[in-house]
C-alpha cells in the first residue's frame, strides 16, 4: 500500500511538471506611475541578445558611454540568446516591471503578437524626430512596420529598429579558389561552373552542415532570388494579394539544390553535421565556399584574416540585379507603459548613431547605416560594400520562414526530405504551399 | 494503518506543504486544463472553444507522428535501459572484482550527467566525419556502415533512442544492484547445490527477486520516454523532416515558437493522461502479483 501511494505520490510530480510547461496567466496591470518625471535619476531596463562576446563588448561600451551622457542614468541589461528572448519576450513585456526596451524578433509570432496585445510603443514619432528612417531603406522600414491591430506586416507603424544588418551570400576561401583556378563568378552559370571546377579540384565546392535545419533556407533563397522580384517577394512574405509558392521559380530552385546534391557539391553526409561544426571546418579551410549570413563574419575575421572573401550570388545575366536574402539585427521595441519612454528612445538613437556604427564597423559587424573604415579585412569591405548596394537599391530580400508561423517547421522539415531526395521538387513545393495556403485563408477569415 | 490513534490534527502539519503543492502544482493542473479548452496565443485573453483543440489534435498528423515516436522511445528508454542496467547489475554483484568501486561508479556516470550534456557530447559522437562512432567503423573496415547518424531518416530515431538508453540505464542498474543485494545469498547457495547454472540462477532467483525495482524502473523510464524532450532538443531538434519529433518538442514548438498556447495545453493534458493511464496499470499489476504472492 504503501508503495502504490508512493508511486502515485512520483506520477502526481509529473503531472505537475507537465503542467508546468504552460505558461502562466499574462494577467496585464497597469504601469505603475512614474514616480514624478525626473528623467535625472533613472533606471532604463533593456533586454538584449547580444550574448557573443564581439557584440557584448560593443554595446557595454555604448551603454558605458551612454550613461556617461546621461548623468544619473543606470542602464540595467539582461542579456539572453535568441531563443530565450523568443520565449521570454511575451512574459516580460506584460509584466508592469518588465524591460523598457526589449530586441524583438519580426515577424508575426513576435512582434506581431505583441502589437496585436498593445505591448509596443509607435515608435514613427521618434523615427522621424530622430532621423531613423533616412538610414534604412524602405524595405528595411518595412519589415519593422505592423498595422496596429497586428495583423499587417510591412505597412503601418514602426515598432522596431535595428542596428546592425544582415546579408546573406556566398562566402569563399581565397586558396581553394586560386588552387582551382576559379574567379569570382559575374553570372549563376560562371558560379555553377566553378562549382563543378573546385570538385575536380578535389575540394568540396560549398562546405555544408544542415543539422540544425536553417541552413537549406539561405541556399534556396540564393538560388529562388534569381528568378522572383521584389513584388513577389514582399507579397509573399507580406501575405498580400494571394501569391502562391506553388510558381515555377520555386521548382526550379527546388530541382537545382537537389541537382546539386547529386553532383556532389555539397559537403558528404551533411545532414548530420550542425551549423556551428560546419562554421568551424569552413573556417579552419574545409570547402571552397559557404552560403550563410554575414553574422559569421567576425569570428572569420578574427581565426584567418585575409583568407576569406564574400560576393553576393551572381545574377542570371552579367550586370543584373542581385536581391538577396538579408535584413537587420532583430530590432529594439520599447514596452507600452515603460516609465522612462523618452529615455528608452534616446537609449535606441544612441544605438543606431553613427559612434555605433563605427564601432560595430571596427569590430567586424555589419553596421545598418554607412560607414567608412579604413584597414578593415578584405572580407569586411566585401560585406560593407554587399550591404550598401542592396540598402541603396532595397534589394533586401527576406527570410522565407517569416512568411508564416508555421513556416520555419514546415520549410526545415520539407527541406531535409528533399535534399535526402526523398521527395520531387514539385513535391516539396506542394508541401510547403499547403502550409501558406493554410495561413492565408485563415488570415482572410 | 492503525485507525484508532488516528489524529485530526496531523492535518495541520501537512497544511503548508499542501499550499506549496496547491500553488505550484495543482493550480497550475486545472489552469493547463483550462486552456487547453480555449484558443490562447499567450497574449490576449482566451477564446473558449470546448474540445476543438483535442478534435484537432486527433486528425494532425504530425501530433500523431510525433505520439508514434514516442512509443518508439519507448523502446529506447525503458527495454533497452532496464536490459542494460540488469546485465551491469548482474556483472557487478557477480564475482568480486578488484577496483569494483570504479567500475559501479563509471558505470552510473551518465545518469550524473545534464541531458544537455549528453546531448552534446553524443552530437560529436555522431559527427559524420571527425565523430567517434564513424572513425571507429572505418578504421575497421567498416566504412561503409557509416552515416550522418543524426541527420538520416531511417537511423536518426534510433540514434537519439540509443542515446537515451545510455542516459538511463545508469538509473536502473542502481535501483537492481539496490535490490540484488536485498535477495538472500542462501538462494544462491541452495540452487548451486541443485545444480543450477548461471543463467537459471538469474531466472529463477533474480529476476523474480528484483520484481519491485523492475516495476519502478518500468514506470519511471516509460514516463521519461513520454515526456522526453530535451534529448531531441539539443541532438536533433524532431529533425530530419518530423524523423525524431516528439510530443513534448511539439508541445515546445506550439507553445513559445508559434503561440498556440491552448493548443499545447490539450498536448500536455493528453500526455499527462497517457502517462496517468500508463502508470494506473503497472501500479496494478504490481498489486495484484503482490496478493498472488501473499496467497
Amino acid at each position: 500500500m504503501n508503495r502504490f501511494v508512493c508511486s502515485l505520490l512520483a506520477v502526481l510530480l509529473v503531472f505537475g511538471m507537465l503542467a508546468g510547461c504552460s505558461p502562466g496567466a499574462a494577467t496585464q496591470q497597469p504601469a505603475e506611475p512614474a514616480k514624478t518625471e525626473q528623467p535625472q535619476q533613472a533606471t532604463l531596463k533593456v533586454w538584449d541578445i547580444l550574448v557573443n562576446p564581439t557584440e557584448d563588448e560593443v554595446v557595454r561600451q555604448l551603454i558605458a558611454e551612454f550613461e556617461a551622457a546621461h548623468p544619473g542614468v543606470k542602464v540595467e541589461r539582461e542579456t539572453m540568446t535568441f531563443d530565450q528572448m523568443k520565449s521570454r519576450a511575451k512574459l516580460g513585456l506584460s509584466a508592469a516591471d518588465g524591460p523598457d526596451v526589449a530586441q524583438i524578433n519580426q515577424g508575426y509570432s513576435d512582434m506581431g503578437a505583441l502589437v496585436a496585445a498593445d505591448l509596443l510603443v509607435d515608435l514613427t514619432p521618434y523615427a522621424n524626430q530622430y532621423g531613423w528612417t533616412a538610414k534604412f531603406s524602405p524595405g528595411i522600414v518595412a519589415r519593422n512596420s505592423f498595422t496596429p491591430d497586428g495583423e499587417s506586416l510591412g505597412e503601418g507603424n514602426l515598432y522596431g529598429v535595428p542596428i546592425t544588418a544582415e546579408l546573406v551570400g556566398v562566402f569563399y576561401n581565397k586558396e581553394h579558389f586560386e588552387k582551382a583556378g576559379v574567379s569570382i563568378p559575374k553570372t549563376f552559370g560562371e558560379f555553377e561552373a566553378s562549382l563543378e571546377k573546385i570538385k575536380s579540384a578535389g575540394i568540396v565546392p560549398i562546405n555544408y552542415g544542415s543539422l540544425d535545419g536553417f541552413v537549406h533556407i539561405h541556399v534556396f533563397a540564393e538560388i529562388q532570388n534569381l528568378n522572383i522580384d521584389r513584388a513577389y517577394l514582399d507579397d509573399f512574405i507580406y501575405g498580400r494579394n494571394n501569391v502562391s509558392f506553388s510558381i515555377p521559380a520555386n521548382v526550379e530552385a527546388a530541382a537545382k539544390m537537389q541537382e546539386w546534391v547529386k553532383k556532389g557539391y555539397f559537403t558528404p553526409d551533411f545532414a548530420g553535421i550542425g551549423y556551428d561544426d560546419s562554421l568551424a571546418a569552413f573556417r579552419s579551410g574545409e570547402g571552397a565556399m559557404m552560403i550563410t549570413g554575414s553574422w559569421v563574419s567576425g569570428d572569420i575575421i578574427a581565426q584567418a584574416p585575409g583568407k576569406f572573401g564574400f560576393f553576393l550570388m551572381p545574377p542570371l545575366e552579367e550586370g543584373g540585379k542581385r536581391m538577396s536574402t538579408g535584413g537587420t539585427s532583430t530590432a529594439f521595441a520599447i514596452r507600452k507603459g515603460a516609465p522612462n519612454e523618452e529615455l528608452a528612445a534616446q537609449y535606441i538613437d544612441w544605438m543606431v548613431s553613427d559612434r555605433a556604427a563605427q564601432l560595430w564597423a571596427e569590430k567586424g559587424i555589419v553596421p545598418v547605416g554607412k560607414v567608412e573604415v579604413q584597414n578593415a579585412d578584405p572580407l569586411f569591405v566585401d560585406l560593407l560594400k554587399a550591404w550598401a548596394y542592396l540598402n541603396e537599391n532595397d534589394l533586401i530580400g527576406h527570410y522565407l520562414d517569416w512568411a508564416t508561423p508555421t513556416f520555419y517547421d514546415t520549410l526545415v522539415a520539407s527541406f531535409a526530405e528533399l535534399m535526402a531526395q526523398k521527395i520531387t521538387p514539385e513535391e516539396f513545393v506542394q508541401k510547403v504551399e499547403a502550409d501558406y495556403a493554410a495561413y492565408l485563408k485563415s488570415r482572410n477569415q | 494503518m492503525n485507525h484508532s490513534s488516528f489524529n485530526r490534527s496531523a492535518y495541520l502539519y501537512l497544511l503548508p506543504a499542501l499550499a506549496i503543492y496547491g500553488i505550484f502544482v495543482l493550480f497550475p493542473i486545472v489552469q493547463t486544463v483550462f486552456y487547453s479548452l480555449t484558443d490562447w496565443n499567450g497574449l490576449t485573453s482566451p477564446t473558449f472553444l470546448g474540445l476543438q483543440n483535442y478534435l484537432e489534435l486527433f486528425q494532425d498528423s504530425v501530433f500523431i507522428n510525433a505520439l508514434l515516436n514516442n512509443l518508439a522511445f519507448i523502446f529506447f528508454y525503458s527495454v533497452l535501459a532496464i536490459a542494460l542496467g540488469m546485465l551491469f547489475a548482474v556483472l557487478l554483484t557477480g564475482a568480486p572484482l578488484r577496483g569494483m568501486a570504479f567500475y559501479r561508479a563509471g558505470l552510473f556516470f551518465p545518469q550524473v550527467m545534464a541531458s544537455v550534456v549528453i546531448g552534446m557530447v553524443w552530437r560529436w559522437i555522431y559527427h559524420p566525419q571527425y565523430g567517434a562512432l564513424n572513425q571507429s567503423l572505418r578504421a575497421v573496415g567498416l566504412g561503409a556502415w557509416a552515416r550522418p547518424w543524426l541527420g538520416d531518416f531511417d537511423w536518426a530515431l534510433i540514434a537519439v533512442g540509443i542515446v537515451g538508453a545510455w542516459a538511463q540505464y545508469g538509473f536502473c542498474m542502481v535501483l537492481f544492484l539496490a535490490g540484488i543485494q536485498n535477495i538472500s545469498s542462501v538462494l544462491y547457495d541452495a540452487a548451486r547445490m541443485d545444480g543450477a547454472g548461471i543463467f537459471q540462477q538469474f531466472w529463477y532467483i533474480t529476476l523474480p527477486g528484483l520484481r519491485n525495482q523492475l516495476l519502478v524502473a518500468l514506470i519511471s523510464t516509460l514516463i521519461a520516454a513520454i515526456r522526453i524532450f530535451d534529448l531531441v532538443f539539443v541532438t536533433t531538434r524532431g529533425g530530419p523532416g518530423y524523423a525524431t519529433l516528439v510530443a513534448g518538442m511539439y508541445l515546445y514548438r506550439n507553445a513559445f515558437v508559434i503561440n498556440r498556447a491552448g493548443y499545447a495545453a490539450a498536448i500536455a493534458v493528453l500526455l499527462t493522461i497517457l502517462i496517468l493511464v500508463i502508470s494506473y496499470f503497472i501500479l496494478r499489476l504490481q498489486r495484484t502479483q503482490d496478493e498472488e504472492s501473499f496467497a
